[in-house]
């Protein structure tokens, strides 16, 4: 994008937010995947959805394509920028523009940061449900592209049963809207269609989000484990009770043992350690308490503890959500693996993950939501290593063909982005995919929203995915991967 | 140009022996499997015939008539596939009556939490064609936060499925989403993957009944802001009044006291016991026009007691889904007036029988030429039109 027309069309459609210096573009040059990077042509900081139109609406005009970005935490590449592309961050679109208690309905910007709207309905006893672990930088608008998730979808679900409507820009400059606040809206469920398809759909401008009830109690359990067999049983006896828990996660000892020595939450030491969320009615939680602190024990647990306080509870997560970071303490280099198995599958896939990790002589450490079978494998290595770091990418995405092959998937919540379009191919089968890019055809004919993302393509000579770099909100410890 | 019956005869020849069969005049095909299905679709595709896809048919007047030349059927491809009990999953074919469906699930104490109307006669791939849900949805979400995985033949005869067998999963486009509320004019889904719940150990239900309708609207509010386990909830009106029922879903141990607190909120104590949450399929039973509206939950007691002054009655869910019957088409340009912008209403079944899909608003063009790519021949329920 050399021209200078289209330079002039921006400007004219956002004349305080057009950023065209490539000292500037380097903020925007990646997101949470900071291996990729890519300066993008020029960043425009829109405050309207007018402007956000009329940007839109230049690019079609020149045929230019442009990306949206929201706080740039996402982890698969997802806001990365294409060659020369328009990136169109939300930043100052950050307002809630309406708060409907009655009706449980919250009307924003794609800029708000996702923790702001549990804040601003907090005072009304409600919360936003979905809260991937970024939830204080991340944004919406982000959440919508990738449909986010985070420790309570299990029982509250993602973001997409919780976006009822939004106005949309679409490739083309139009605008229209999807759905509405009220349920069932005629025709399609562009609504639904639209959460998860990172970018390359359109551009929201505006989202009509469901908040939800706070319960009136919470309680966490912490319960050792001499296998991950036999947590892995406690989770599937925990659920054919018919208890729905907020959360159910699992730590293996390495990730165990990397969250103690980073935030000291009193883990016992032990091979795995299930963390069990319940809330609800205060009775009805206390007596699922005692129910599954029986199932821990007839499993083999020979601890089990109750957070007594709210301050053992944000303990006994804030090791979990270290856990990412930790890593870092007994490794000096990992990858973040993000697959999907069904609950069942998972003594075995994790036997197999140890297996095909001994083979090559690297260590895996697992952290899952359990309760979905959400993997993430750490995959550890060290770079300085010669070829070590190519065989660590090999065994990650071997342990993606893995959770593929039990009938999962390459992604529960990071999302395809650039990081994994290689691996949808392994997932689905060409008509499958051909049949996705019906959809992407009708919205965006020129691809220009958000190219070359989610879809397989051609991979270039000496091309790779990458290993795991912190991102630097997650070293300013303002973040944590989940 | 050939005539009906030539293009029908390439179909058949096209097809295995048998398949499409002649039935009171009409050619009609019953595939028992997705490559049934293929064969079948991919030919009357090539060949010009229109293809009416029709479950039990339970709903099939609801978009207004259809022209289809070929009758495809489901009924053949039913039955539950797979039920992943311990992984809260199951496979069903599209062709599977829901409450066999459902018979089947509850051997585990499962079951996918979704009440549609007619659940004895109707099927699975029509209950998704149109998107039906009933009170429960209150509590568990509708299809689109149940149906995890998809199989589905598009008119050209491609198949292609997308989710999977896990709830949590953001690999690719939900085009199970797309078809969700489609009335088939997409794709023929030939599989579906849900998401399970377990049936709760214990319901009960409390009913509040009033003479107005904003008792039971200030009630179903408050029930709406409580911390209470309530599973569905409705509001029923009628020339002989108004009723809030409410299905508490918790264990026994504290049932007693959350019964206690729907009665502290109302202020009166509610009748126990009475479960008319299949109330709404009377609506259906006499004569009328019958229409879903779809409003904020404020606005349901309005609306509720507008039905009845224009002579119908009506059975709200909280989650606002409004089905009314009034005397006639006019009445309906009443309860236009009195929507709000965000709602909508669409006319399941006017003097003639035959429902009406109501415009779309700003999306239309788009969802025409989502049509266009899936189905460009318009073979796939002729004389449907979704995005108007």
């Amino acid at each position: 994008m050399s021209d200078s027309a289209i330079f002039a069309d921006l400007r004219a459609a956002v004349p305080d937010g057009l950023i065209t210096a490539a000292n500037e573009l380097q903020t925007y040059e990646c997101d949470g995947l900071t291996n990729f990077r890519t300066l993008p042509g020029a960043v425009v900081l829109p405050r309207t959805a007018e402007q956000v139109q009329a940007v839109v609406q230049a690019c079609a005009r020149h045929g230019v394509p442009f990306v949206a970005r929201g706080a740039g935490t996402g982890l698969s590449g997802g806001a990365l920028p294409a060659e020369k592309s328009v990136v169109i961050s939300f930043a100052r679109m950050n307002r809630i523009l309406k708060i409907d208690i009655p009706n449980q309905r919250v009307e924003v910007q794609p800029g708000v940061i996702n923790q702001h709207v549990t804040d601003a309905v907090a005072p009304y006893g409600y919360f936003y449900a979905p809260d991937p672990s970024s939830q204080s930088v991340c944004t919406i608008g982000g959440n919508v592209a990738e449909n986010s998730g985070g420790a309570h979808c299990l029982k509250y679900g993602f973001t997409t049963t919780h976006v009822l409507g939004m106005d949309v820009v679409l490739p083309s400059g139009e605008m229209v809207q999807f759905g509405s606040s009220a349920p069932d809206a005629p025709g399609y469920d562009l609504t639904g269609l639209f959460v998860g398809s990172e970018g390359t759909l359109g551009v929201a401008t505006k989202l009509t989000l469901r908040i939800v009830k706070r319960p009136e109690t919470v309680q966490v359990l912490l319960a050792a484990f001499d296998s991950i067999r036999a947590a892995g049983q406690t989770v599937s006896d925990i659920i054919a009770a018919g208890m729905l828990p907020a959360a159910l996660e699992i730590m293996d000892r390495l990730s165990a043992k990397a969250s103690e020595a980073a935030v000291h939450p009193n883990y016992p030491v032990c091979e795995a350690l299930l963390l069990v969320e319940l809330d609800g009615p205060a009775a009805e939680v206390a007596a699922q308490i005692a129910e599954a602190t029986a199932l821990c024990n007839q499993n083999g647990a020979w601890e089990v503890r109750r957070a007594q306080t709210a301050d053992e509870r944000g303990l006994i997560w804030k090791g979990r959500k270290a856990a990412f970071a930790a890593v870092g303490r007994i490794s000096p280099n990992y990858i973040v693996q993000d697959g999907v198995i069904p609950r069942t599958s998972l003594p075995d896939i994790l036997d197999e993950i140890t297996r095909m990790a001994d083979a090559v002589s690297l260590s895996v450490a697992n952290v899952f939501h359990a309760g979905d079978g959400n993997l993430h494998p750490l995959v550890l290595y060290d770079k300085a290593i010669p070829g070590q770091e190519q065989i660590a990418l090999d065994l990650s995405y071997r342990i993606l063909e893995a959770c593929v092959d039990r009938g999962g998937s390459i992604t529960g919540e990071h999302g395809v982005g650039r990081e994994k379009q290689e691996a949808m191919g392994y997932m689905f089968s060409e008509p499958d995919l051909e049949t996705m890019h019906r959809v992407r055809r009708a919205f965006d004919p020129l691809n220009l929203s958000n190219p070359d993302k989610v879809f397989p393509r051609t991979k270039l000579c000496g091309e790779k995915t990458g290993p795991y770099t912190p991102h630097p909100l997650e070293s300013a410890g303002v973040a944590e991967y989940f | 140009m050939e005539s009906v019956t030539s293009r029908i005869e390439e179909v058949k020849a096209a097809v295995s022996a048998g398949l499409v069969i002649e039935r009171d005049g009409r050619a009609v095909a019953s595939p028992a499997s997705t490559q049934e299905v293929v064969a079948l679709v991919r030919s009357a595709d090539a060949s010009g015939v229109g293809i009416e896809i029709r479950g039990a048919g339970t709903k099939r007047r609801w978009p207004g008539s259809i022209s289809g030349d070929l009758l495809l059927e489901t009924r053949a491809l039913a039955g539950v596939r797979e039920h992943s009990w311990q992984d809260l999953t199951a496979t069903v074919g599209a062709g599977t009556i829901w409450s066999h469906m459902q018979k089947a699930l509850a051997q585990h104490a499962q079951q996918v939490a979704l009440d549609p109307l007619w659940p004895e006669q109707a099927t699975v791939g029509g209950i998704l064609a149109t998107n039906d849900s009933g009170a429960l949805r209150l509590k568990y979400g509708s299809l689109r936060d149940l149906v995890i995985g998809i199989t589905l033949v598009l008119a050209d005869g491609t198949v292609a499925r997308s989710g999977g067998k896990v709830v949590k999963n953001v690999a690719g486009y939900d085009l199970h989403k797309l078809m969700i509320g489609a009335y088939g004019t997409l794709a023929v889904v030939t599989e579906v993957t849900f998401r399970l719940h377990s049936i709760p150990h214990s319901t009960q239900v409390w009913t509040l009944e009033a003479t107005e309708a904003d008792v039971c609207g200030a009630q179903m509010m408050k029930v709406l802001d409580s911390q209470l386990s309530v599973e569905a909830m409705q509001l029923r009106a009628n020339a002989g009044g108004y009723a809030l029922d409410v299905q508490l879903a918790c264990m026994e141990e504290v049932m007693r006291a959350q019964l206690g607190m729907l009665d502290a909120l109302a202020g009166v104590s509610g009748t126990l016991g009475v479960d008319m949450f299949s109330a709404r399929h009377r609506l259906f039973e006499t004569n009328g026009t019958v229409a879903k509206l779809t409003m904020l939950p404020s606005h349901i007691a309005k609306i509720s007691a507008a039905v009845v002054r224009l002579g119908g009655e009506s059975v709200a869910q909280a989650s606002g889904i409004l089905l009314a019957r009034v005397p006639g088409v006019a009445d309906l340009d009443r309860l236009r007036e009195l929507l709000p912008p965000e709602g909508s209403l669409t006319v399941l079944r006017a003097a003639d029988g035959l429902g009406t899909l109501p415009p779309v608003g700003t999306s239309a063009a788009l969802m025409q030429e989502i049509k266009r790519r899936f189905d460009p021949k318009g073979t796939l329920n002729p004389g449907v039109v979704v995005g108007r």
